[in-house]
């Protein structure tokens, strides 16, 4: 099918339908008082990775997972153990179900309110940097866009590392788990990130038996050691088995059973399971959409390169999030990415602040961070302080009995300013919001001392950690301000 | 002195009140030689004294900011 002969113009092209290119169609729609053409190029459905194989499906699998694993295992004297009727094949039914609601809802019907907003299905390449041509699923040009300005949102994919026989033994990733419908009893996960962790936890709770991959010698890299200590001993606790520092080598089906050959210190080992699932990491969607022909720079991963006003090196084209070289890949910061290249079309001089944008990973307990760790403060300021509070000396965490968790800040030593926060507990997505106030706007240990909290509240842990800093927590009446 | 042509896509204008506002600001601005907008097009072009004022600039003049509620973009870069 031929869209059109003619080059259709727009005042903005959207690579992408997901986070960034939302938030961003939705800001220049405001800014021009609905007036900017914009188009909306993509191949995915519609809200990217997060609303259909991400941030939506994965919380809502960890969810079911704990209601049905915590009324087995009490944490209180009298409230005894409970076993949980439960039906796995239902439980991804219903998860299928919301994600289908949730793209509707949020995403859908949305822009569906936004006239000047016209969305395209296909491939959307480069032929100069001004003009996109627009390819269907059968690699056929369907029509050509150009655009005054374009964003370039293309977002990203679960890479796949090269593994022998890995492919013929067949495996799952982040985006295709979801359409599972029977619960493997055993599941090897290649990857102790984020997605690996959660996933794993996840699958733990409603029964599976479960076996962590990592290649590096601790999980989530990106968290204090504290944190990563902390959580693997909760997680073995639970039930997952790691191999740390492991490489898996080489993998093959036997009948029912995937076989994995993980190369360790300790030598080679065999670890047979009915499900393998592959949480490496992602990759950009930079491939195929002909940058090198816009003159859009990326760098030794595929990522594009862009300046703190998500300007790439090509002038009138920008990017924003997963296919953004940075550090940290999120939904929240792909939004935020997409509303700042968005308003600097528009003349404005806004920059991108990752030192304090916050970061989670939904394990029970959850890990939650913002700004610079203790290392990496001590690397560019040459010292640091900063305090470890554990929270077996909150009030709240002892009487729910989940006493596992950390609070860690890192503080700059000539003034008290937080430069860091990372918390591991129950609720930690929801209490590091005031790490990202404190990072944001420059808090001392002061401020956050001499502000108010809730007793007995897991946002109180903040405040005692803070005091941690002048006092011994461990030995301290809890009314001691 | 040289002499560069800037093509601006124009939001909010609704009446030839609007284009009298808009340019008269774009005038008003250091380094902006003529000016001419159309309603029809939405579209401002802008002719500039690339030693005084870069294209860029001309989207941060007053016209284009609050409480104003014109804004515009960048058409050629």
């Amino acid at each position: 099918m031929i869209l059109s002969e003619e080059v259709q113009k727009f005042d903005l092209v959207i690579l992408g339908k997901g986070a960034a290119a939302f938030s961003a169609a939705i800001k220049a729609s405001e800014l021009s008082n609905g007036e900017m053409t914009i188009a909306m190029v993509g191949t995915g459905q519609l809200g990217g990775t997060c609303v259909n194989v991400g941030c939506v499906p994965s919380k809502y699998l960890l969810e079911a997972s704990h209601l049905v694993f915590r009324p087995g295992h009490s944490r209180m004297a009298g409230i005894y153990d409970t076993p949980v009727r439960h039906n796995f094949s239902e439980v991804m039914k219903g998860l299928r179900s919301y994600v289908t609601h949730a793209r509707e809802t949020k995403y859908a019907q949305v822009i569906e309110n936004y006239r000047n907003v016209k969305l395209f299905t296909g491939l959307g390449k480069f032929v100069d940097k001004k003009t996109v041509a627009l390819t269907g699923s059968d690699g056929n040009e369907i029509g050509r866009l150009s655009g005054s300005s374009i964003l370039i949102a293309t977002g990203s994919h679960p890479s796949v590392p090269n593994i022998e026989g890995l492919k013929d033994a067949g495996f799952l990733t982040s985006d295709t788990i979801w359409e599972l419908n029977e619960l493997p009893d055993s599941v090897a996960i290649i990857g102790g990130g984020a997605i690996g962790l959660e996933i794993g936890q996840a699958l733990l709770h409603f029964g599976s038996k479960v076996t962590v991959i990592e290649a590096l010698d601790s999980l989530l890299p990106q968290s204090e050691p504290e944190i990563q200590a902390a959580l693997k001993k909760k997680l073995e606790e639970e039930g997952i088995r790691f191999h740390m520092r492991a490489r898996v080598s080489a993998v093959h089906k036997s009948g029912e059973v995937k076989n994995i050959e993980v190369i360790t210190h300790k030598g080679k080992e065999n670890i047979g399971v009915k499900e393998l699932i592959v949480a490496t990491g992602r990759a950009p969607n930079t491939d195929n959409i002909g940058l090198e022909v816009a003159g859009v720079r990326t760098d030794s991963r595929g990522l594009i390169i862009t300046s703190d006003t998500m300007k790439t090196s090509a002038s009138g084209v920008y990017a924003a999030g997963d296919c953004v070289s940075k550090k940290m890949f999120l939904e929240t910061l792909a939004a935020r990415e997409g509303v700042i290249a968005v308003s600097n079309m528009f003349g404005e001089d806004m920059r991108i602040d990752y030192d304090s944008t916050v970061w989670a990973v939904f394990t029970s307990p959850q890990v939650a961070g913002v700004g610079m760790t203790e290392n990496e403060f001590s690397m560019k300021n040459g010292s640091c302080s900063n305090r470890v509070f554990s929270l077996e000396n909150l009030t709240k965490a002892s009487i729910i009995g989940e006493t596992e968790g950390i609070i860690k800040i890192t503080v700059n030593p000539l003034d008290n300013r937080i430069a860091g926060m990372q918390i591991m507990a129950p609720n930690a997505t929801d209490i590091i919001t005031e790490g990202a106030y404190a990072v944001k706007n420059g808090y001392t240990i002061d401020d956050v001392i001499a502000t108010s909290h809730i007793f007995p509240s897991m946002s109180e842990g903040i405040k005692l950690a803070a005091q941690s800093f002048i006092r011994d927590m461990s030995k301290m009446s809890c009314c001691v301000e | 002195m040289g002499e560069g042509r800037v093509k601006l896509r124009i939001y909010g204008m609704t009446c030839d009140d609007c284009v009298a506002t808009v340019t008269r600001g774009l005038m008003d601005q250091d380094g902006v030689l003529d000016v001419r907008v159309s309603l029809e097009k939405r579209m401002g072009e802008v002719d500039i004294d690339p030693e005084k004022v870069k294209p860029e600039e001309l989207l941060s003049n007053k016209v284009f900011k609050k409480p104003s509620h014109y804004t515009a973009t960048l058409i050629d870069q």
